[in-house]
């Protein structure tokens, strides 16, 4: 996105705004300021982003929207604290540095806040700021000037088909749909349930799905692999691509010019699927494709040391919903592109040493057997569907009652695996 | 009533309607009102008009903008 100049920032269309429902208001009722053609004189005193203090300028009209904002992720940026506080706290420890941590926050993620006007009315501030069309309110934020202006680098690039070598998103390019389509004004507010006061942007049931709109895949749409892997894979993990991850972020003030600024180490391409790390009755996917972030222990050390003692807490590769679906990809193209094919699997291999055990739950030990593996295995004894306990190893390990001992390519085999391939009658 | 009879009656008919309007409207409450509906909209014209006159005008915002300064994302590297 180019950057505006002075002037268009603050460019008025005096023929469209004066029209429209906010342009029956003077300037000054929201602004403040003075009625004089002397510029200085006329902006002494003046609000510039009025929406900053929506309980002023807002509520009157927009009551809904403004009770239920100041929770919503947009202002409280509360998935950020979410994953400082739990790698600052030690259990059983008082947390240390939060006052460094706050002075970071402010300095390097604040600036990430929006407030109503910035998406309704101006570019983000982070961004540049500036009018998007001459003062007109848009009642849906336009895309690229400020939904992908934050939400740019990953998200904006693979939707929008930015990478280069990589399509963009199926339903930009095909239905030119844009990001409220699925993401509505009121999960966007705060305004749901799964949406209000969350601590970070996968809290609760997903928001949107997919089967939102897809109804028949739900509904059984004869689709075979739907019908298998609906409650193990989520959906991105057949039809997204190759999507963006990123290492080494560190934060500081520069002592030149005083200002804050960041500097990644790299930024590469990856498709991986990982185990779920957040696995619940809202996301129950064993796997889901997942993107590395660019956290490190010594991401805020320009602030203090050891900020984030429990570092490990969380993963570094990160639950990913990436924005670039497609209806063919690489991996959905044979059932042997997946299920042989050890390079899409986040297995420890691909894991940085001093990571493994921030991503123990994440990593794949065990890749899925090859298919004809699967067709090949024998079905379980019908008395089986009787027993009580769901352990097949507590048996099939030792050969206890004479049961058959699983073969040496099974170790490591997790029992909730062993009727993916031994089915029932 | 003939047709003369009957012309004149509507022309006493429409004298008195105009009549019975015309104090009325000067005398009333409404009257000073509308001085002051007149008065305010004469007060917030000029107020939308300096403001919108200097921020609808290209050329005067250009040349009375502030000078660019240089943004600190220069200072970093790499993808944010």
């Amino acid at each position: 996105m180019a950057p505006l100049e002075p002037w268009e920032k603050v460019l008025v269309d005096g023929e469209a705004f004066p029209k429209t429902d906010h342009g029956e208001l003077t300037c000054i009722e929201c602004h403040l300021g003075t009625n004089v053609s002397d510029k200085a004189i006329a902006h002494e005193g003046m609000v510039v982003s009025p929406s900053a203090q929506p309980e002023i300028y807002c509520a009157e009209c927009h009551e809904e929207e403004t009770a239920a904002y100041p929770n919503s992720l947009h202002n409280t940026q509360a998935g950020y604290w979410t994953a400082i506080n739990t790698r600052n706290t030690v259990e059983g420890a008082v947390p240390q540095g939060h006052e460094q941590l706050q002075e970071m926050f402010g300095n390097h993620c604040a600036t990430c806040h929006t407030t109503c006007g910035e998406c309704h009315v101006s570019q983000p501030e982070n961004v540049g700021g500036g009018l998007f069309t001459g003062h007109v309110f848009e009642t849906t934020p336009p895309m690229t000037r400020s939904c992908t202006a934050c939400h740019g680098s990953r998200v904006g690039n693979e939707f929008l088909g930015k990478n280069e070598g990589y399509p963009g998103d199926v339903h930009f390019r095909e239905a030119r749909m844009n990001c409220v389509k699925c993401h509505e004004g009121a999960d966007l507010h705060g305004m749901t349930e799964e949406t209000a006061s969350a601590e970070h942007r996968l809290n609760g049931a997903e928001d949107p799905t997919c089967i939102d709109c897809h109804e028949e895949v739900a509904a059984g749409d004869g689709i075979d692999m739907h019908e298998r892997h609906g409650d193990t894979l989520s959906c991105q993990v057949c039809h997204s691509v190759t999507y963006t991850s990123c290492d080494g972020c560190h934060v500081a003030v520069s002592e030149t010019s005083g200002n804050p600024f960041f500097e990644t180490e790299s930024t590469y391409m990856t498709f991986l699927i990982g185990r779920n790390p957040i696995q619940s009755e809202d996301r129950p996917y064993e796997y889901v494709p997942v993107r590395h972030i660019p956290s490190s222990p010594t991401s805020y050390e320009f602030y203090g040391d050891d900020l984030l003692p429990n570092f490990d807490a969380l993963s570094t590769w990160v639950y990913a919903t990436p924005h670039n679906i497609q209806r063919y990809t690489p991996q959905n193209a044979s059932c042997e592109a997946c299920h042989s094919n050890p390079d899409i699997f986040l297995t420890s291999d691909k894991v940085k040493a001093e990571e493994l055990t921030a991503n123990a739950l994440v990593i794949v030990d065990v890749l899925p057997a090859p298919v004809d593996m699967i067709l090949a295995a024998m079905p379980q004894p019908a008395e089986h569907s009787e027993l009580v306990s769901n352990s097949c190893t507590a048996c099939h390990t030792e050969g206890i009652r004479e049961t058959p001992i699983s073969p040496e390519s099974h170790f490591g085999f997790l029992n909730e695996s062993c009727s993916g391939c031994h089915k029932l009658p | 009533m003939n047709k003369k009879g009957f012309l004149g009656y509507l022309v006493v008919l429409g004298i008195f309607f105009l009549s019975s309007c015309a104090p009325a409207k000067t005398e009333s409450p409404l009257a000073t009102e509308e001085t002051v509906v007149t008065e305010s909209v004469a007060t917030s014209a000029p107020e939308a008009g300096e403001c919108l006159a200097c921020h609808t005008d290209k050329q005067r915002l250009i040349d009375t903008a502030e000078p660019v300064v240089e943004a600190a994302e220069s200072e970093s590297k790499g993808v944010g």
